[in-house]
């Protein structure tokens, strides 16, 4: 009996003796991408929270602590809010609009339809282009004396428009622009998705009689929610960290009505050499994307806790 | 199967250990310390590519040659990033020895934080400098830039468009007025601007500001002794800009046409536009983009305001580059001796040549015919206005701009754009 205790107990030694083995070399393992990764993304969060409690100008200027006093500042700041506004009308079009049309386009590749080898081409070519090349593209596209767009608005008999002079289209200007780009990065991701549906699911469905919407709605929807969850948090978190097409396009402009969170924190910090309020804005961003994305999670778990098929 | 995990370990932490040592490594290497051993290293950054980039890098030559134990290492930047990068540079503790800026407001923000080099002491010939120019670069009496290239703010025209419709170059305001109400009749767009970056708008304001109240209106309200920026005659330019406007002056969308995109030249080029309110930096656009326009184009200054204070010889113009030097700069009088080198006549004679760029420098003469109607300009100018985007707190120079950009888009008032630039001057400027 002694000798059967002690040798189970040698054997849950050895075993807690080899789990901490295990855990030492998972630990070398993870070490060099743990060092880059909290060098190049850890310490730069931290470091943006900190500068953000002060008054600096950036440079070796003087940093004078002081405490939440930008967070009020940005609270009150009206263009830090409509510049928000703007980033939602960018999550809005950009779940809305492009993640279903991404789908949409997906569906298409997957329907028998003849040249469809042109049309995958096709649709995934705005994704591969550079931002930079893009946002120059459509300003000459939206041009208002020489541009296609309006020769087109001219077609159907309508006055030209100034796209992106205009405060009240310049944004919509820009959001098309947007959709265009990135619906193909959507498409792939469904594309792949629906690669992974299996077979005997349709043939089942169509032994029972239903009919393509049936299909689509019973089967293939279903199937994509956790694509489309994945979709919704890239599409959230990369339309509050929007920047670029923006810069390119409009500066922010006419007036603040393209003004985005990205651009203005980009104006405060390297413009009006406030670093410190700049960073504050860059905290405020990183917040409002971890808790959106929380949000997501949640939703996504207590989904999945129901007992969801897929 | 232990042996294969202790192997694999001392593997990892190899792997580690050698990831964390590229220094060590990286100086013991002969070559390196051969190269740069002995010769004391100065960093110059610079913005411009092209023909400047050339006329930099002889000068860099010549000053090597005078100093053989130097290596200048030069970095040229693109425009749109440097601003950035000096920022983050000067932030990390690394400045470049020796670096370009615009003088003005931009630079005092690194002279009020202790980066730049006083030079006032400096074995420097500041007589040979234009003092308009040098005062750009001036704080408190203080030189910390020599100005290379100085580049008037223009009205370029079209001249066959001119001749066809009988128009002579204004002499005042209500003879532009007249000329292009006269191109509007006959569908031509008689001034073409690109204001999405918001600069080519503001020219206008400064020339409106300056030929109605002269150029002490500015200076009162920038150095805050005596009128401010809700002056009555900045109301009244608000008020002109917004008569420009309303007459079809200019190109429709005009606030959505990006400058550097080209849109705003090519109305120009294409013959659609007759006039464009610009920096000489056009003269080298027009060159490389469309050199056929270049016998049709003509230049003028812009026109006098007959009800204006302002002396009509008054010129808008733009410095660039001033040359300064970091405050931590390992071999200051060296890094002095190179932009003594870069501001030289020598350097200015091939700058004038070969640029199409005006010099700050005097007694300068240019074979290009259109630098030399630029210096005759600066020569003859009673003042130089800075654009205020430069000269003001970078805060208060971007709001002049966006305040302009509303006016001309007419979506703000005058009234409320000079309102909101003074309470923002009270905030910004002691």
């Amino acid at each position: 009996m002694n000798t059967v205790l002690s040798t189970e107990a040698a054997i849950v030694k050895q075993s807690k003796k080899q789990k901490q083995k295990k855990a030492v070399t998972i630990a070398l393992f993870v070490l060099p991408a743990l060092l880059v990764y909290s060098v190049f993304i850890l310490y730069p969060i931290v470091a943006t929270f900190q500068y953000s409690l002060f008054s600096w100008s950036g440079g070796q200027g003087e940093r004078t602590f002081i405490g939440l006093q930008n967070y009020t500042v940005l609270l009150a700041d009206q263009t830090f809010w409509s510049a928000l506004q703007n980033n939602m009308m960018l999550i809005l079009a950009s779940v809305f609009i492009q993640i279903p049309l991404g789908l949409l386009m997906a569906l298409v590749l997957f329907s028998p339809i003849k040249g469809i080898k042109l049309l995958n081409v096709l649709y995934f070519l705005p994704y591969l282009m550079s931002t930079v090349a893009i946002g120059l593209l459509w300003i000459f596209m939206y041009d208002p004396i020489n541009g296609p767009m309006n020769q087109v608005v001219q077609w159907f008999g309508f006055e030209p428009v100034a796209w992106l002079a205009d405060q009240n289209t310049a944004m919509i200007a820009v959001l098309l622009v947007i959709i265009w780009q990135f619906a193909p990065f959507y498409m792939i991701l469904f594309k792949a998705a629906m690669v992974g549906i299996p077979d005997e699911l349709y043939e089942a469905a169509e032994i029972d009689g239903a009919n393509g919407i049936q299909k689509f709605f019973s089967i293939t929807f279903p199937a994509l929610i956790p694509t489309i969850v994945t979709s919704s948090i890239l599409a959230i978190v990369g339309s509050l960290k929007a920047f670029d097409i923006f810069y390119i396009m409009t500066g922010g402009g006419p007036g603040n009505a393209t003004e985005i969170v990205g651009t203005y924190m980009f104006k405060q910090g390297f413009i009006h050499f406030n670093m410190g309020y700049a960073s504050t804005i860059a905290a405020m961003m990183f917040i409002l994307a971890f808790i959106s994305v929380l949000i997501i999670q949640v939703f996504e778990y207590r989904r999945k806790k129901r007992g969801a098929l897929l | 199967m232990k042996k294969f995990h202790l192997l694999l370990r001392a593997l990892v932490i190899l792997l580690v250990l050698a990831a964390c040592s590229p220094s060590d490594e990286g100086s013991s290497t002969p070559d390196s310390n051969e190269q740069n051993g002995d010769k004391k290293v100065i960093d110059f950054w610079h913005i411009d590519p092209g023909v400047r980039e050339e006329v930099y890098m002889e000068a860099v030559a010549r000053f090597e040659e005078k100093h053989s134990d130097v290596q200048v290492n030069v970095l040229q930047i693109p425009n749109d990033d440097y601003k950035q990068r000096m920022v983050v540079a000067m932030s990390g503790g690394n400045p470049p020895d020796v670096f370009h800026s615009w003088g003005g407001g931009w630079l005092e923000e690194f002279v009020q934080s202790g980066q730049v080099k006083n030079l006032t002491d400096e074995d420097i010939d500041f007589s040979q400098f234009a003092e308009v120019a040098l005062d750009n670069s001036t704080y408190d009496g203080n030189v910390y830039g020599l100005p290379l290239g100085l580049s008037p703010y223009v009205f370029y025209y079209n001249k066959d468009i001119f001749a066809e419709h009988h128009l002579e170059v204004p002499e005042t305001y209500d003879e532009l007025l007249t000329i292009i109400d006269v191109l509007n009749e006959n569908d031509v767009i008689p001034i073409a601007l690109a204001n999405q970056p918001k600069w080519p708008g503001a020219f206008f304001l400064m020339y409106l500001a300056d030929r109605l109240a002269g150029e002490d209106l500015f200076l009162e309200a920038y150095h805050r002794q005596g009128r401010g920026f809700d002056d009555p005659a900045y109301v009244q330019a608000g008020a002109y800009i917004q008569e420009l406007v309303e007459r079809n002056a200019f190109n429709p969308g005009f606030n959505g046409i990006s400058y550097d995109a080209g849109q705003g030249r090519q109305l120009m080029y294409s013959g659609q536009a007759a006039m464009m309110l610009m920096t000489s930096g056009f003269v080298n656009n027009m060159r490389d983009e469309s050199p056929d326009f270049e016998e049709k184009m003509g230049v003028f200054n812009f026109p006098a305001l007959s009800e204006g204070e302002g002396d009509p010889t008054n010129i808008s113009a733009g410095a660039s580059p001033v040359w300064s030097v970091s405050e931590h700069a390992e071999h200051a009088d060296l890094a002095v001796e190179l932009i003594k080198e870069l501001t030289s006549a020598e350097t200015a004679q091939a700058f004038v040549d070969r640029t199409g760029t005006a010099v700050a420098l005097t007694g300068i003469e240019s074979s290009d015919p259109y630098v030399q109607t630029f210096m005759d300009m600066i020569g003859k100018a009673n003042s130089i206005q800075f654009p205020y985007d430069q000269v003001l707190p970078p805060a208060l120079g971007e709001l002049h701009k966006d305040t302009t950009q509303e006016i001309l888009g007419l979506t703000m008032t005058p009234e409320e754009a000079a309102a909101q630039m003074e309470s923002k001057a009270q905030e910004e400027l002691e």
